[in-house]
């Protein structure tokens, strides 16, 4: 295991070997033999998921959890909790009120389930140290976290109602800033922004819409000398320019990709790029080979600011 | 029967107002329609639904995304709110009862709409237990109302296990259950390794494949009657 290795390659570095990153999530709680729902609000059994799988997988680094509620659960929203996956957000509240008609606050380490999180931290931490593995910390993106609280208009109000979702979205950045703050509190090496939704708009909306909302995360990030990434989904080859712009160390994408395409991008901006494993090709859908998924994988993103990872 | 030319500029209106999202114009267009009495089954098939494809299409190709698409959908139900009540059903002359849903996870029911609309204005029997419907629903809805086919819809790769899930359990249940699948993510050869007895790549093909497994059904029943 090499933390170093990996910080290296998502500042683009050259590195001796493609480091490697499990983004196991609640794939951790199997690895120990519990339910997520009961996984993820209990932090010795976090902590545990988290260290067992890092060993498992000899992982590089790894995330204390890849769960995009804990930002909405934190404020109140109504969350559902699932045995065998991650929770999912039910309501919305700036569906149809604005930020102090619903009462909004940014959440702090006291709220929902981020004192789990600090305690999980706290006992992975050393650990993950111990084995040389970075602990990462995901922070739900801007435009992903305006869905949960503005539901599906978010997308129409980012083209007929701007106005509105500039001002969903400015709230949404507080979020995240805080988040990522948290998360350096917690002493995670590596802090991402995840906004898997935002993939799903034409590249100006994205500069319109996330590139601002995500500088202050990334200036604390920053600031409190950590590595910073970001995390994608989707088909983002009409956004990925932008996102190799928009002042992150690094990004992840998703399985959909072209990983060449990706890796030249990334070469381009001198940003370091992780994925893209297929998983629901390989190991869920049984379609292609997971070793010579892998193998293409190695091959194509080689071994400068490449992170070998799920996409 | 032929298309006058009024017909075919609101028609074009109805179609292009879905594409470039405007719902007055397509409003505008739909309410003309069923002032001068015509078919308003026609102003939704050839007017809206080929307006939709043409979003799925633009969609596909990266020009449109999921703001353009919601905001086109917007405008396609706008007209068939309006269109709807004075659809006059046509007689396929086969008829059957349908259950229809999208899986679990998955809250993309345009497609499922259309196609829901097609069986409805084709004399079918419907019951459409909407989107993002747990494996139960699936399985208590077939046995409560018994139907001769069952429609699942999936649109995101993620969901699409779900399906597979559904499949399995229901035919596990019932080995001689008629499935028809649909959505972006499937092809004909993962419809047919996970049983299904069918796979429909649009809402026009899904109607056809619908009416070509139930004469089947109907034939294989027939058949046996007859044995």
């Amino acid at each position: 295991m090499a933390k170093q290795m990996l910080i290296d390659a998502i500042k683009g570095k050259r590195t001796p070997r493609a480091p490697w990153v499990p983004y196991a999530g609640v794939h951790c709680a199997f690895v120990i033999g519990e339910p997520a729902d009961k996984f993820l609000r209990d932090p010795q059994l976090l902590a545990k998921g988290v260290v067992e799988t890092a060993k498992l997988y000899k992982a590089d680094g790894i995330p204390l959890v890849f769960d995009l509620s804990v930002e909405a659960e934190s404020m109140g929203l109504e969350i559902k909790y699932w045995k065998d996956n991650v929770p999912s957000v039910q309501s919305h509240p700036l569906f149809d009120k604005t930020v102090e008609e619903a009462g909004l606050k940014v959440p702090g380490p006291n709220d929902g389930r981020w004192p789990v999180l600090f305690e999980a931290a706290k006992i992975a931490k050393p650990q993950l140290d111990e084995l040389d593995c970075a602990l990462m910390g995901l922070a739900c993106g801007p435009l992903t976290l305006a869905s949960h609280l503005a539901g599906v208009r978010i997308f129409t109000d980012v083209v007929k109602n701007k106005e509105k979702a500039h001002e969903v979205l400015s709230f949404c950045a507080k979020v995240v800033k805080k988040s990522v703050e948290m998360y350096c509190d917690m002493d995670c090496d590596i802090i991402a922004i995840v906004d898997p939704v935002a993939s799903q708009i034409r590249k100006e909306t994205f500069k319109e819409f996330v590139h601002p909302y995500c500088q202050d995360a990334i200036n604390v990030i920053h600031e409190r000398g950590k590595t910073s990434t970001f995390f994608i989904c989707g088909d983002a080859t009409k956004v990925l320019e932008a996102v190799c712009e928009i002042g992150t160390h690094g990004f992840a994408i998703d399985e959909q990709l072209n990983l060449t395409f990706v890796r030249d991008l990334a070469l381009k901006y001198g940003k370091g790029f992780g994925g893209n494993l297929k998983l629901t090709l390989a190991l869920s859908l049984g379609i292609i080979s997971p070793r010579e998924d892998a193998i293409v994988s190695l091959a194509a993103g080689s071994t400068i600011g490449y992170v070998f990872a799920p996409g | 029967m032929r298309t006058s030319l009024k017909e075919q500029e609101l028609l074009v209106k109805l179609r292009e107002g879905v594409i470039n999202y405007d719902d007055e114009e397509v409003e505008k267009a739909a309410k003309e329609w069923i002032e001068l009495g015509l078919d308003a089954a026609k102003a939704i098939f050839e007017g809206l639904v080929p307006g939709m494809e043409e979003v799925g299409r633009l969609y596909e190709e990266e020009i449109y995304f999921i703001p353009e698409m919601l905001l086109c959908a917007d405008a396609l139900y706008r007209g068939l709110e309006l269109l709807r009540p004075h659809v006059r059903k046509r007689d396929l002359g086969i008829r059957g009862r349908v259950l229809i849903g999208v899986v679990e996870g998955d809250i993309h029911d345009i497609g499922k709409n259309i196609v829901k609309m097609m069986f409805e204005v084709s004399c079918f029997e419907v019951y459409d237990l909407g989107r993002n419907v747990p494996l139960e629903d699936f399985i208590e809805a077939y046995r409560k109302y018994k139907p001769d086919l069952v429609c699942l819809s999936t649109m995101m790769t993620s969901t699409l296990l779900e399906m597979k899930k559904v499949i399995a359990t229901l035919k596990e249940e019932n080995p001689h259950i008629k499935i028809l699948v649909g959505g972006a993510p499937l092809t004909d050869q993962i419809a047919s390794r996970w049983g299904a007895s069918g796979y429909a790549p649009n809402a026009n093909r899904a109607l056809k494949a619908a009416v070509d497994l139930l004469v089947a059904l109907k034939r294989c029943s027939f058949v046996q009657n007859a044995g």
